[in-house]
């Protein structure tokens, strides 16, 4: 987990937002001296409502940034993510994927499921990438724990985008369950060895299968319009005057926040 | 702080409790309502999303209603006021993120029209049975405020104090109305903007270092910030100290949590609202909230034209619930009858209040309909009658179940 919080924090560097218009909203707890040392606002929110919460936080005030992290294949809360994108609601979601549900390449990283499946699994994951791009996401990507530094890029990318972006992490889950699976080098060499990078693969290919290598890399990067936008332009097409617009307008001609 | 003449619709209306409910909400300066569309509470959402994109109250109808209570409760720490509106099985469905808003000490206001239940029940019928629920739905310990109107009137009225007692407390705060009133259409009047007082959020204005996230003020309540103004907030619903950060000692949660449960028992007073009428030298008290005060109106009228003595206290904010004043009316009179159109909640509290020292006559209602006067002033007849208290909560039966059940099922010896 500390080298994803890494990878946010040089992904908010890059990205040159002002760290405080940055809200993080997680079911997944962080410490607190991360929080402080990431100069954001953070709200450890009840399990799989990070998105929906998040929602609530931008559309109040729209000039923040809110980067939803969700955990545990979303089992929980799934469907604010499918809304939210459908939506294009203007988040950052980091989806981290801790394997509870998978199985690959038929060994290793079945360790990882011991404490939860003591004879292993055999249900299928999501495809995220695949799941977010066919639902409208704006931007998707995948990296592993072990690509810190293309994370860090991504974060830094998605943070422009306009609309809902989703970045999944492979990554193990809390330091506890490492401690109980003892899995930490021997992870990072797992991923080492079993990724391939392949950006602009189409995101119906990425599954992530027991048989293939984990394909990491940028796989969307789109235009469409965000649920703020279409909110003002509907209600400014009916109402006209009546209507104050919510938010920043975005001026397409300008390209920017106007 | 006065209202904002913008989202004040003052005039003279003829609207139903929902459609009140709503324009109360804009009025008192909500700027976020997300929720999920469910019978009988749908004009309310209606009336917002008619009338908020005018007055600058942006609207969203999200997947599910754990979806719209969480939307509004990260609303809350963007800055903004906030509202969802529900009824039964959406309510439901609420109660985890309620008591995660409680931990938070989140200002919100949630609607809740009562349909007949459980589970679907009768979606288009009134209940009221939700109340129980309402105060205690959510694990873990904590104090809500919940309200009763019964008019489209007091539904504005009573909107706007919600949303003034959920930034004064730091709480939720339930609308615990009925699909009765909140379908009931009547003359509201809603009146100029600086008529209307609404309570401003207690924001922190101090130093950015200083700040203690739950750092409670003398009445018990911590001032409340904002996300985006570099506070760098630790905000979550694990159990935490000043600063809102976790801690698990048996020690702290002594402290943190009896807090949540303090700041309204101890501020009850200044809370509680009742109207009561007649009970100076009553013999027979009816102890009513919502719909059912205005039925019990009438068979409080019919039991006077008999002779009793009878007074009224309508409870119009159930939750905190007022021990003291019960406990000393039950001094004082023979008798409590609560009509209530569930098979008894709120009894059992009036019940634990009386101390023995009155009677305590439940006039049930199965919801799908409000009682019949009738059984009202029957149940006064009958409790005045009572030489001495009777135990326990006495269930009354009304000519409905009488005529169902032909008194009622009884287990087999």
């Amino acid at each position: 987990m500390n080298s994803i919080i890494e990878a946010i924090h040089k992904g908010i560097e890059k990205s040159g937002v002002d760290r405080k218009k940055i809200s993080i909203p997680s079911d997944i707890p962080f410490e607190p001296e991360t929080v402080k040392s990431l100069g954001v606002d953070y709200f450890q929110v009840p399990r799989g409502r990070a998105i929906a919460f998040g929602s609530g936080l931008k559309l109040g005030n729209p000039d923040l940034k809110v980067i939803p992290v969700v955990g545990d294949l979303m089992t929980l809360g799934g469907n604010h993510f499918v809304h939210g994108t459908r939506r294009n609601m203007e988040l950052l979601v980091l989806c981290i994927n801790n394997f509870v549900y998978h199985k690959i390449a038929g060994k290793s990283v079945s360790v990882v499921t011991e404490a939860f499946s003591p004879y292993s699994t055999f249900e299928e994951p999501f495809n995220f990438p695949h799941l977010g791009n066919s639902c409208g996401a704006v931007y998707t990507a995948r990296w592993t724990a072990l690509h810190t530094s293309e994370l860090a890029e991504s974060i830094a990318e998605a943070l422009h985008k306009r609309g809902m972006s989703m970045i999944e992490i492979l990554a193990p889950g809390p330091s506890y369950y490492r401690y109980i699976t003892h899995l930490d080098s021997e992870l990072m060499q797992f991923y080492f060895d079993n990724s391939i990078l392949k950006n602009n693969e189409d995101p119906r290919n990425v599954a992530i299968t027991a048989d293939k290598k984990i394909v990491v890399g940028k796989f969307t990067d789109k235009e469409r319009p965000t649920f703020i936008d279409s909110y003002n332009t509907q209600h400014k097409k009916i109402l006209g005057d009546e209507f104050t617009p919510h938010g920043p307008v975005f001026d397409k001609a300008g390209g920017g926040n106007g | 702080m006065k209202a904002d003449q913008k989202s004040v619709l003052t005039g003279v209306y003829y609207i139903d409790g929902d459609v009140a409910a709503g324009y109360g909400a804009l009025a008192a300066g909500c700027k976020f309502v997300a929720g999920y569309p469910i019978t009988p509470s749908t004009e309310a959402f209606e009336a917002v999303c008619h009338r908020g994109p005018k007055v600058g109250t942006v609207f969203i109808q999200m997947e599910d209603e754990l979806g719209s209570i969480s939307a509004i409760l990260g609303a809350v720490w963007s800055g903004v006021k906030t509202m969802t509106i529900t009824s039964g099985p959406g309510y439901s469905l609420m109660q985890e993120a309620i008591g995660f808003g409680a931990m938070l000490e989140t200002p919100f206001v949630l609607l809740n029209i009562q349909r007949g239940g459980p589970s679907t029940g009768v979606p288009t019928k009134t209940g009221q049975a939700d109340m129980m629920q309402s105060r205690w739905g959510s694990h873990g310990d904590y104090e809500v405020i919940a309200i009763a109107p019964d008019s489209p009137q007091e539904m504005f009225d009573y909107t706007i104090k919600a949303f003034n007692l959920a930034e004064k407390y730091r709480c939720p705060v339930m609308i615990m109305s009925d699909e009765c009133v909140g379908h009931m259409t009547e003359k509201v009047v809603i009146p100029d903007a600086d008529k209307i007082y609404v309570e401003p959020r207690r924001f922190y204005t101090g130093p950015a270092a200083d700040y203690r996230p739950y750092k409670p003020d003398p009445d018990l309540v911590p001032k409340m910030a904002k996300a985006g103004e570099g506070l760098n907030l630790y905000i979550t619903g694990i159990v935490h100290d000043e600063n809102g950060y976790p801690v698990s000692d048996e020690k702290y949660k002594s402290i943190y949590v009896k807090r949540l449960v303090d700041k309204i028992r101890l501020n009850k007073n200044e809370i509680i609202e009742l109207k009561e009428e007649g009970t100076d030298g009553a013999d027979v008290i009816v102890v009513s909230y919502g719909i059912s005060s205005r039925v019990a109106v009438k068979g409080v009228e019919m039991a006077r034209q008999k002779g009793v003595k009878v007074g009224t206290l309508r409870l119009v904010t159930v939750w905190p619930f007022p021990d003291d004043r019960i406990n000393e009316l039950a001094k004082k009179t023979k008798a409590f009858v609560v009509p209530e159109i569930n098979y008894g909640q709120v009894v059992y509290d009036v019940a634990r209040c009386a101390h023995g020292h009155a009677s305590v006559v439940l006039v049930p209602h199965g919801g799908a309909g409000v009682h019949n006067p009738d059984d009202v002033a029957d149940a006064i007849e009958f409790a005045v009658k009572q030489e001495k208290p009777l135990e326990g909560v006495h269930e009354f039966k009304t000519r409905l179940e009488k005529s169902v059940f032909e008194g009622g099922f009884k287990l087999k010896e």
